[in-house]
Protein backbone atom coordinates (compact mmCIF):
# COMPACT_ATOMS: atom_id res chain seq x y z
CA UNK A 1 0.00 0.00 0.00
CA UNK A 2 1.14 3.35 -0.27
CA UNK A 3 0.65 6.29 1.91
CA UNK A 4 1.31 10.10 1.31
CA UNK A 5 2.29 11.75 4.69
CA UNK A 6 4.01 14.97 5.18
CA UNK A 7 3.88 15.42 0.98
CA UNK A 8 5.88 11.80 0.64
CA UNK A 9 4.85 9.10 -0.80
CA UNK A 10 5.22 5.94 1.71
CA UNK A 11 5.32 2.80 0.14
CA UNK A 12 4.37 -0.28 2.82
CA UNK A 13 5.23 -3.41 2.68
CA UNK A 14 4.01 -4.78 6.33
CA UNK A 15 2.98 -8.65 4.78
CA UNK A 16 6.66 -8.75 3.45
CA UNK A 17 8.35 -7.27 6.21
CA UNK A 18 7.90 -4.81 9.32
CA UNK A 19 10.56 -2.93 8.29
CA UNK A 20 9.91 -2.78 4.23
CA UNK A 21 9.27 0.87 3.93
CA UNK A 22 10.12 3.21 1.52
CA UNK A 23 9.51 7.19 1.61
CA UNK A 24 9.62 8.65 -2.07
CA UNK A 25 9.20 12.76 -2.34
CA UNK A 26 9.95 14.77 -4.99
CA UNK A 27 11.96 18.04 -4.13
CA UNK A 28 12.12 21.34 -6.05
CA UNK A 29 15.53 22.51 -7.03
CA UNK A 30 17.77 24.92 -9.25
CA UNK A 31 17.11 24.99 -12.66
CA UNK A 32 20.83 24.43 -14.13
CA UNK A 33 22.21 26.04 -17.51
CA UNK A 34 22.24 23.45 -20.89
CA UNK A 35 25.88 24.70 -21.32
CA UNK A 36 27.66 21.57 -22.21
CA UNK A 37 29.45 21.56 -18.94
CA UNK A 38 28.11 19.14 -16.36
CA UNK A 39 27.12 20.85 -13.34
CA UNK A 40 27.29 19.38 -9.51
CA UNK A 41 24.30 18.97 -7.40
CA UNK A 42 22.42 22.01 -7.03
CA UNK A 43 20.58 23.41 -4.35
CA UNK A 44 17.63 22.24 -2.88
CA UNK A 45 14.33 24.64 -2.18
CA UNK A 46 12.02 21.90 -0.34
CA UNK A 47 9.46 19.50 -1.13
CA UNK A 48 6.82 19.52 -3.74
CA UNK A 49 3.35 19.89 -2.09
CA UNK A 50 1.32 16.49 -3.33
CA UNK A 51 -2.17 15.98 -2.96
CA UNK A 52 -4.76 13.31 -3.59
CA UNK A 53 -6.25 13.80 -7.48
CA UNK A 54 -9.81 11.91 -6.16
CA UNK A 55 -9.89 14.48 -4.25
CA UNK A 56 -10.31 17.10 -6.79
CA UNK A 57 -12.73 14.66 -8.79
CA UNK A 58 -14.63 18.10 -9.55
CA UNK A 59 -11.49 20.14 -11.31
CA UNK A 60 -9.44 17.22 -12.74
CA UNK A 61 -9.80 15.74 -15.90
CA UNK A 62 -11.70 11.97 -16.20
CA UNK A 63 -8.47 10.54 -17.13
CA UNK A 64 -6.61 11.62 -14.57
CA UNK A 65 -8.86 10.15 -12.05
CA UNK A 66 -8.86 6.95 -14.25
CA UNK A 67 -4.89 6.76 -13.38
CA UNK A 68 -5.98 7.32 -9.91
CA UNK A 69 -2.49 8.79 -7.40
CA UNK A 70 -1.48 12.04 -6.56
CA UNK A 71 -0.57 15.43 -8.06
CA UNK A 72 2.33 18.35 -7.47
CA UNK A 73 2.54 21.72 -9.16
CA UNK A 74 5.59 22.57 -10.94
CA UNK A 75 7.30 25.70 -13.15
CA UNK A 76 8.97 25.49 -15.70
CA UNK A 77 12.30 27.78 -14.58
CA UNK A 78 12.91 24.90 -11.52
CA UNK A 79 13.87 21.33 -11.61
CA UNK A 80 13.02 18.36 -9.96
CA UNK A 81 14.37 15.03 -8.22
CA UNK A 82 13.48 12.43 -6.69
CA UNK A 83 14.66 11.19 -3.04
CA UNK A 84 14.32 7.73 -1.83
CA UNK A 85 14.46 7.60 1.68
CA UNK A 86 12.82 5.24 4.83
CA UNK A 87 15.27 5.64 7.44
CA UNK A 88 19.24 5.60 7.77
CA UNK A 89 21.33 3.90 4.57
CA UNK A 90 22.69 1.43 7.49
CA UNK A 91 19.16 0.60 8.77
CA UNK A 92 17.02 0.65 5.47
CA UNK A 93 15.10 -1.90 3.83
CA UNK A 94 16.37 -1.96 0.18
CA UNK A 95 14.11 -1.32 -2.55
CA UNK A 96 14.79 -1.78 -6.23
CA UNK A 97 12.94 1.67 -7.72
CA UNK A 98 11.57 2.03 -11.13
CA UNK A 99 11.47 5.46 -12.33
CA UNK A 100 9.30 7.03 -15.68
CA UNK A 101 8.15 10.36 -17.01
CA UNK A 102 5.43 10.09 -19.64
CA UNK A 103 6.17 5.97 -19.32
CA UNK A 104 9.45 6.62 -20.15
CA UNK A 105 11.88 4.72 -18.22
CA UNK A 106 14.67 7.86 -16.85
CA UNK A 107 17.43 5.00 -17.09
CA UNK A 108 16.82 3.27 -20.40
CA UNK A 109 14.67 5.32 -22.48
CA UNK A 110 12.66 2.29 -22.64
CA UNK A 111 8.75 1.86 -22.95
CA UNK A 112 7.56 1.48 -19.49
CA UNK A 113 6.25 -2.13 -18.25
CA UNK A 114 5.31 -3.00 -14.96
CA UNK A 115 8.25 -5.67 -13.95
CA UNK A 116 11.97 -4.79 -13.29
CA UNK A 117 14.71 -5.78 -16.22
CA UNK A 118 18.03 -6.97 -15.13
CA UNK A 119 19.94 -5.86 -19.26
CA UNK A 120 20.56 -3.07 -19.06
CA UNK A 121 19.50 -2.43 -15.79
CA UNK A 122 16.19 -0.08 -15.34
CA UNK A 123 15.62 0.51 -11.93
CA UNK A 124 17.35 2.43 -9.26
CA UNK A 125 18.58 0.39 -5.93
CA UNK A 126 18.07 2.20 -2.68
CA UNK A 127 19.81 1.92 -0.41
CA UNK A 128 22.58 2.73 -2.08
CA UNK A 129 20.90 5.37 -4.30
CA UNK A 130 19.40 8.31 -2.28
CA UNK A 131 17.94 10.60 -5.31
CA UNK A 132 17.51 10.70 -8.89
CA UNK A 133 18.50 14.58 -10.63
CA UNK A 134 17.11 13.47 -13.48
CA UNK A 135 17.28 11.00 -17.39
CA UNK A 136 20.62 9.01 -17.39
CA UNK A 137 22.28 9.96 -20.84
CA UNK A 138 25.60 8.67 -19.99
CA UNK A 139 28.16 7.30 -17.66
CA UNK A 140 28.15 9.54 -14.32
CA UNK A 141 25.62 12.19 -16.45
CA UNK A 142 21.96 13.16 -16.06
CA UNK A 143 19.80 15.87 -17.88
CA UNK A 144 17.83 17.60 -15.16
CA UNK A 145 13.75 16.59 -15.02
CA UNK A 146 12.71 20.09 -16.43
CA UNK A 147 8.79 20.38 -16.37
CA UNK A 148 7.19 21.06 -20.12
CA UNK A 149 3.66 21.17 -21.03
CA UNK A 150 2.23 18.41 -22.71
CA UNK A 151 1.49 19.05 -26.84
CA UNK A 152 4.75 21.13 -27.31
CA UNK A 153 6.91 18.50 -28.02
CA UNK A 154 9.91 18.89 -25.62
CA UNK A 155 9.13 15.56 -22.80
CA UNK A 156 10.98 12.88 -23.30
CA UNK A 157 7.60 11.37 -23.79
CA UNK A 158 6.75 12.95 -27.11
CA UNK A 159 10.17 13.05 -28.89
CA UNK A 160 10.20 9.27 -28.60
CA UNK A 161 6.49 8.26 -29.22
CA UNK A 162 5.52 11.59 -31.32
CA UNK A 163 2.73 11.83 -28.77
CA UNK A 164 1.95 13.17 -25.56
CA UNK A 165 -0.48 10.49 -24.58
CA UNK A 166 0.72 10.54 -20.66
CA UNK A 167 2.74 12.85 -18.92
CA UNK A 168 3.89 12.46 -15.24
CA UNK A 169 5.96 10.83 -13.44
CA UNK A 170 5.56 6.91 -12.53
CA UNK A 171 7.18 4.86 -9.37
CA UNK A 172 6.92 1.44 -8.97
CA UNK A 173 8.79 -0.41 -5.95
CA UNK A 174 10.19 -3.57 -5.52
CA UNK A 175 10.75 -4.51 -1.49
CA UNK A 176 14.24 -7.21 -1.42
CA UNK A 177 12.84 -10.78 -0.18
CA UNK A 178 12.42 -10.96 3.62
CA UNK A 179 14.59 -13.82 3.32
CA UNK A 180 17.42 -12.10 1.55
CA UNK A 181 16.59 -9.03 3.54
CA UNK A 182 17.42 -11.35 6.98
CA UNK A 183 20.79 -12.69 5.21
CA UNK A 184 21.78 -9.25 4.84
CA UNK A 185 21.13 -8.16 8.47
CA UNK A 186 22.90 -10.68 9.45
CA UNK A 187 26.39 -9.94 7.57
CA UNK A 188 28.22 -7.72 9.46
CA UNK A 189 29.37 -4.90 7.04
CA UNK A 190 26.21 -4.09 5.34
CA UNK A 191 26.89 -3.40 1.45
CA UNK A 192 24.53 -2.20 0.34
CA UNK A 193 4.25 1.39 -28.16
CA UNK A 194 2.51 4.11 -27.24
CA UNK A 195 -0.36 5.51 -29.66
CA UNK A 196 -1.90 8.98 -30.52
CA UNK A 197 -3.93 10.53 -28.86
CA UNK A 198 -7.55 11.46 -30.59
CA UNK A 199 -8.59 14.73 -30.80
CA UNK A 200 -11.08 14.02 -27.63
CA UNK A 201 -7.85 12.87 -25.55
CA UNK A 202 -6.04 16.16 -26.60
CA UNK A 203 -3.65 17.55 -23.39
CA UNK A 204 -5.35 18.79 -20.51
CA UNK A 205 -4.29 22.27 -20.47
CA UNK A 206 -2.77 22.27 -16.58
CA UNK A 207 -1.26 19.01 -17.67
CA UNK A 208 2.64 18.73 -17.51
CA UNK A 209 5.18 15.97 -18.90
CA UNK A 210 9.32 16.19 -18.26
CA UNK A 211 11.55 17.10 -20.48
CA UNK A 212 15.67 17.22 -20.95
CA UNK A 213 17.71 20.16 -19.20
CA UNK A 214 21.25 20.83 -18.25
CA UNK A 215 23.96 17.85 -17.65
CA UNK A 216 24.58 17.51 -13.98
CA UNK A 217 27.39 14.74 -12.44
CA UNK A 218 25.71 11.68 -10.74
CA UNK A 219 26.46 8.29 -10.46
CA UNK A 220 23.38 5.72 -11.07
CA UNK A 221 24.53 2.94 -9.17
CA UNK A 222 24.19 -0.68 -10.32
CA UNK A 223 22.04 -3.41 -8.43
CA UNK A 224 24.37 -4.32 -5.85
CA UNK A 225 22.16 -7.35 -4.44
CA UNK A 226 21.26 -9.19 -7.52
CA UNK A 227 18.53 -9.51 -9.84
CA UNK A 228 17.01 -12.36 -7.52
CA UNK A 229 16.90 -10.51 -4.71
CA UNK A 230 14.31 -8.58 -5.33
CA UNK A 231 10.26 -9.44 -4.65
CA UNK A 232 8.40 -9.30 -7.98
CA UNK A 233 5.07 -10.19 -6.82
CA UNK A 234 4.51 -7.38 -4.18
CA UNK A 235 5.13 -4.49 -5.73
CA UNK A 236 3.42 -1.27 -5.40
CA UNK A 237 3.02 1.89 -8.37
CA UNK A 238 2.24 5.43 -8.13
CA UNK A 239 1.35 7.68 -11.01
CA UNK A 240 2.19 11.48 -10.30
CA UNK A 241 0.40 13.81 -12.14
CA UNK A 242 2.67 17.13 -12.90
CA UNK A 243 0.34 20.50 -12.98
CA UNK A 244 1.21 23.54 -14.62
CA UNK A 245 1.75 25.41 -11.01
CA UNK A 246 -0.53 29.06 -12.33
CA UNK A 247 -3.23 26.78 -12.57
CA UNK A 248 -2.70 24.89 -9.07
CA UNK A 249 -4.64 27.48 -7.44
CA UNK A 250 -7.92 26.87 -9.60
CA UNK A 251 -7.46 22.34 -9.27
CA UNK A 252 -7.20 22.45 -5.68
CA UNK A 253 -7.95 25.78 -3.94
CA UNK A 254 -4.44 25.90 -2.58
CA UNK A 255 -1.58 28.18 -3.26
CA UNK A 256 1.66 26.92 -4.91
CA UNK A 257 5.10 27.45 -3.56
CA UNK A 258 6.76 30.65 -4.91
CA UNK A 259 8.89 30.40 -7.96
CA UNK A 260 12.39 28.96 -7.23
CA UNK A 261 15.23 31.63 -8.37
CA UNK A 262 17.16 31.45 -11.69
CA UNK A 263 20.10 30.03 -11.33
CA UNK A 264 21.70 33.59 -12.67
CA UNK A 265 20.39 34.92 -9.71
CA UNK A 266 21.66 32.20 -7.49
CA UNK A 267 24.86 32.24 -8.77
CA UNK A 268 25.34 36.21 -8.71
CA UNK A 269 24.25 35.65 -4.72
CA UNK A 270 27.17 33.48 -4.57
CA UNK A 271 25.42 30.35 -2.81
CA UNK A 272 27.04 27.02 -3.29
CA UNK A 273 26.58 23.82 -5.33
CA UNK A 274 27.14 20.62 -3.74
CA UNK A 275 29.67 17.90 -4.74
CA UNK A 276 28.80 14.67 -3.85
CA UNK A 277 31.04 11.66 -4.09
CA UNK A 278 30.65 7.69 -3.66
CA UNK A 279 33.34 5.42 -2.97
CA UNK A 280 34.16 3.88 -6.43
CA UNK A 281 31.24 1.56 -7.25
CA UNK A 282 29.39 0.12 -10.51
CA UNK A 283 27.50 2.74 -12.20
CA UNK A 284 25.07 2.87 -15.14
CA UNK A 285 26.16 3.50 -18.46
CA UNK A 286 23.06 6.14 -19.33
CA UNK A 287 20.80 5.38 -22.33
CA UNK A 288 21.39 5.70 -25.91
CA UNK A 289 18.19 6.45 -26.57
CA UNK A 290 18.03 9.48 -24.11
CA UNK A 291 21.51 10.82 -24.76
CA UNK A 292 20.16 12.10 -28.57
CA UNK A 293 16.71 13.95 -27.69
CA UNK A 294 17.20 17.22 -27.82
CA UNK A 295 17.17 19.66 -24.75
CA UNK A 296 14.68 22.30 -23.28
CA UNK A 297 15.93 26.02 -24.54
CA UNK A 298 16.66 28.18 -21.65
CA UNK A 299 13.46 30.57 -20.69
CA UNK B 1 9.43 16.50 34.68
CA UNK B 2 10.96 12.84 33.80
CA UNK B 3 8.95 9.78 32.80
CA UNK B 4 7.21 7.68 35.63
CA UNK B 5 8.99 4.73 33.40
CA UNK B 6 11.77 4.85 31.61
CA UNK B 7 9.95 3.15 28.37
CA UNK B 8 11.35 5.66 25.75
CA UNK B 9 15.23 5.47 26.88
CA UNK B 10 14.93 1.28 27.26
CA UNK B 11 13.62 0.80 23.72
CA UNK B 12 16.27 3.43 22.28
CA UNK B 13 19.12 1.67 23.91
CA UNK B 14 18.05 -1.40 23.45
CA UNK B 15 17.74 -1.07 19.48
CA UNK B 16 20.70 0.72 19.23
CA UNK B 17 22.63 -1.90 20.90
CA UNK B 18 21.06 -4.41 18.78
CA UNK B 19 22.25 -2.64 15.35
CA UNK B 20 25.94 -1.90 17.51
CA UNK B 21 26.05 -5.80 17.62
CA UNK B 22 26.60 -5.47 13.40
CA UNK B 23 27.91 -2.29 12.99
CA UNK B 24 29.97 0.12 15.28
CA UNK B 25 28.12 3.16 13.60
CA UNK B 26 25.92 2.95 16.63
CA UNK B 27 27.70 3.41 19.34
CA UNK B 28 26.54 6.19 21.57
CA UNK B 29 28.67 8.94 20.99
CA UNK B 30 27.85 8.33 16.72
CA UNK B 31 24.46 8.26 16.79
CA UNK B 32 24.96 11.46 19.30
CA UNK B 33 26.68 13.19 16.77
CA UNK B 34 24.47 12.05 13.92
CA UNK B 35 21.62 13.65 15.68
CA UNK B 36 23.57 16.53 16.92
CA UNK B 37 23.25 16.38 21.00
CA UNK B 38 25.81 15.56 23.62
CA UNK B 39 26.79 11.44 23.96
CA UNK B 40 26.21 12.60 28.03
CA UNK B 41 22.97 13.72 26.93
CA UNK B 42 21.78 10.79 24.83
CA UNK B 43 23.33 8.21 27.26
CA UNK B 44 20.78 10.00 30.36
CA UNK B 45 17.64 9.73 28.46
CA UNK B 46 18.42 5.87 28.16
CA UNK B 47 19.06 5.85 31.21
CA UNK B 48 16.04 7.44 32.19
CA UNK B 49 17.64 10.19 33.64
CA UNK B 50 16.83 13.06 31.37
CA UNK B 51 13.00 13.29 29.92
CA UNK B 52 12.78 12.45 26.06
CA UNK B 53 14.28 15.11 23.50
CA UNK B 54 12.50 17.45 21.30
CA UNK B 55 9.93 15.93 18.73
CA UNK B 56 12.59 17.45 16.07
CA UNK B 57 15.54 15.32 18.30
CA UNK B 58 13.12 12.13 18.24
CA UNK B 59 12.18 12.22 14.73
CA UNK B 60 16.01 12.48 13.75
CA UNK B 61 16.52 9.59 16.60
CA UNK B 62 13.93 7.47 15.01
CA UNK B 63 15.29 7.76 11.26
CA UNK B 64 18.55 7.18 12.28
CA UNK B 65 17.42 3.44 14.49
CA UNK B 66 15.69 2.62 11.43
CA UNK B 67 12.01 2.86 13.68
CA UNK B 68 8.95 4.53 12.76
CA UNK B 69 8.99 8.42 14.00
CA UNK B 70 5.24 7.93 15.43
CA UNK B 71 6.11 4.94 17.13
CA UNK B 72 9.17 6.45 19.29
CA UNK B 73 7.12 9.77 19.68
CA UNK B 74 4.39 7.78 21.23
CA UNK B 75 6.84 5.99 23.69
CA UNK B 76 8.40 9.05 24.38
CA UNK B 77 4.74 10.63 25.54
CA UNK B 78 4.28 12.96 22.94
CA UNK B 79 2.00 12.87 19.76
CA UNK B 80 3.54 14.75 16.44
CA UNK B 81 2.63 17.76 15.69
CA UNK B 82 0.94 17.44 12.80
CA UNK B 83 -1.22 15.10 14.27
CA UNK B 84 -2.06 17.45 17.03
CA UNK B 85 -3.25 19.80 14.05
CA UNK B 86 -5.29 17.43 12.39
CA UNK B 87 -7.24 16.11 15.79
CA UNK B 88 -7.58 19.96 16.81
CA UNK B 89 -9.48 20.17 13.92
CA UNK B 90 -12.08 17.60 14.70
CA UNK B 91 -11.16 16.28 18.15
CA UNK B 92 -14.41 14.48 19.07
CA UNK B 93 -14.59 12.80 16.06
CA UNK B 94 -10.98 11.76 15.78
CA UNK B 95 -11.19 10.37 19.94
CA UNK B 96 -14.25 8.80 19.45
CA UNK B 97 -12.49 6.97 16.64
CA UNK B 98 -9.31 6.15 18.55
CA UNK B 99 -11.15 4.75 21.03
CA UNK B 100 -13.29 2.59 18.65
CA UNK B 101 -9.93 1.60 16.62
CA UNK B 102 -8.30 0.81 20.15
CA UNK B 103 -9.06 -3.23 19.76
CA UNK B 104 -9.16 -3.74 16.37
CA UNK B 105 -6.27 -5.94 15.10
CA UNK B 106 -3.77 -4.39 12.90
CA UNK B 107 -5.04 -5.17 9.51
CA UNK B 108 -8.17 -4.21 10.08
CA UNK B 109 -6.74 -0.54 11.06
CA UNK B 110 -4.31 -0.37 8.27
CA UNK B 111 -7.46 -0.85 5.76
CA UNK B 112 -8.96 2.17 6.84
CA UNK B 113 -5.37 3.92 6.15
CA UNK B 114 -6.32 6.33 3.35
CA UNK B 115 -4.49 4.63 0.62
CA UNK B 116 -2.68 6.29 -2.54
CA UNK B 117 -5.43 4.64 -5.28
CA UNK B 118 -3.38 3.13 -8.49
CA UNK B 119 -5.57 3.15 -11.63
CA UNK B 120 -5.20 2.42 -14.98
CA UNK B 121 -2.14 3.61 -16.61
Amino acid sequence: MIELMNDSLRFLFPHVHPRARLEVSFVRTLRIPDDGSAYPTPPEMGLYPMVHVDDFEDTVPAHWLERGGVMLPMYQSEALLVRFGGGSPKTSYPFAIKLAAGKVNALTGDEWINHLTPHPQDYAVSPPQEQIDGYCVGRGVVRQFLAMPLGLGYTAEEQLATTAKFGGIQVCAYPMKPEEFQRLSAWADNPFSLTGFSEEQAPFRAEMGLGLGGLLGQDIRLDPFGFDAWDHKNTSRCFVHLVDSALWTAITGKAPPGPAPQAREYNEAGLPYHEKRYAPTPVHEGSRILERLRTVEAP
Amino acid sequence: MLPKNNVFGEFVREKRLTLLETDKNYSLRKVAMRIQVEPSYLSKVERGEQPPPSEAKIVLLARDLGEDEDVLLALSGKVSSDIQDVIRKRPALFAQLIRDLKDMPDNAVLRIIREVRDGNW
